[in-house]
């Protein structure tokens, strides 16, 4: 599983609505950050790696809801759910398709078939969600998400992104 | 899913800790709440909903344990161990559905691949005039008829449904164990003496 990125400057003395902006807007940046490698479809781990980000995200805001209006709250949180459901629907497919090969490898003859109709099934449906991911991702931009989100999120918790500047494991290293 | 019950009392002004000791009392007793219900493995929504009361905690307690100075980690393991145990049944709950709802649609397929095969030999026949259908179109149509049949699918469909609800079983007797076991242990008194929780 992909690594979580460290939360910069987080102390236990931090009052509540600032940990909300350094815990969130890491959490988005680390979920931003596999997007190309998750838009590109080359590589499953990248899709894999943005949606347990996504859940991370979506962890942090439930913990820090009391920190916003609940009504703005409600539509960002509504905007990463769509982000983790839509990654969701194809990593469940991955998940499906890898294990039903490994079950055809060991299963009698008889029951091969069954696991191939399957298999060819939970293929085709996967191929029309990179379509899906790409489609939710131009959205994204038409509606300036990203940066609709960072300025929300700054405006509640007195935490700008470019000053908190996280980082991942790798450039921590 | 069982929405997360409101906290009260919440000042997003005042220090990290107790904001997160607040929240986390919240979420333990969301966890418990569904004791009463899980031991009937028929109770699969409150299954669901007891996986997503410790999926939220688990997340909790790793997003707070910065503010607190018990080793927290213990508590978040077992959360977790507890969160994949029904996690593991809920996708059996969910598949076993599935693959009934494939069952059907090969049944859909075969009515589909039969209807097709009956048209295209009546077509066929009309075309000849009103001549008996030769063997050779016999055998054509009885060919056709048989590719559009998914028998050999069905039982590797219905092994796989099988196992499932075995493995459901196994996974459910297992979370009961360790669930127990969990109560037995005082979880809940150790965390919440860990947070500082006053118990009422």
């Amino acid at each position: 599983m992909a690594q979580a990125w460290e939360v910069p400057g987080l102390t236990a003395r931090a009052r509540f609505r600032e940990a909300a902006g350094r815990v969130i807007l890491t959490r988005w940046a680390e979920m931003m950050s596999h997007r190309e490698g998750t838009e590109a479809g080359d590589d499953i781990e990248c899709l894999h790696a943005m949606r347990v980000s996504s859940r991370r995200l979506r962890a942090a805001m439930d913990a820090f809801a009391g920190a916003f209006p609940e009504r703005s709250f409600r539509r960002h949180l509504r905007r990463v759910k769509e982000v983790a459901d839509t990654l969701g629907a194809a990593r469940d497919l991955d998940v499906a398709i890898a294990g039903l090969l490994r079950e055809h490898a060991a299963a009698p003859a008889e029951e091969r078939p069954g696991l191939e109709g399957l298999i060819a099934r939970y293929r085709q449906e996967r191929a029309g969600e990179g379509p899906r991911i790409r489609a939710l991702f131009a959205r994204m931009d038409e509606e300036g998400a990203e940066e609709r989100f960072v300025e929300w999120v700054e405006r509640h918790t007195g935490v700008a992104m470019r000053r908190l500047r996280p980082r991942s494991p790798e450039e921590e290293r | 899913m069982a929405k997360p019950r409101p906290v009260p009392g919440l000042d997003p002004d005042r220090r990290l800790r107790p904001n997160a000791r607040r929240i986390l009392a919240v979420r333990i007793e969301e966890v418990y709440a569904y004791d009463g219900a899980i031991a009937d493995a028929e109770n699969v929504a409150e299954l669901h909903d007891m996986r997503i009361a410790f999926k939220r905690l688990r997340y909790l307690l790793e997003i707070f344990a910065v503010a607190f100075d018990a080793d927290l980690d213990p508590f978040v393991d077992e959360a977790k161990a507890m969160q994949d145990l029904l996690g593991e049944i809920h996708d059996r709950d969910v598949q076993v559905p599935a693959l009934r709802d494939h069952l059907e649609w090969l049944e859909e397929r075969e009515h589909l691949a039969a209807r097709r095969a009956v048209a295209e030999a009546a077509a066929a026949q009309a075309s000849g005039g009103r001549r008996r259908p030769s063997e050779a179109a016999f055998r054509r149509f009885r060919e056709e008829l048989e590719a559009g049949m998914r028998f050999d699918e069905r039982v590797g469909v219905h092994a796989l449904i099988a196992r499932r609800r075995r493995e459901r079983r196994e996974l459910h007797a297992r979370f009961l164990e360790r669930w127990r076991r969990l109560k037995r242990d005082r979880f809940r008194a150790r965390l919440e003496d860990a947070l500082g929780i006053a118990r009422g």
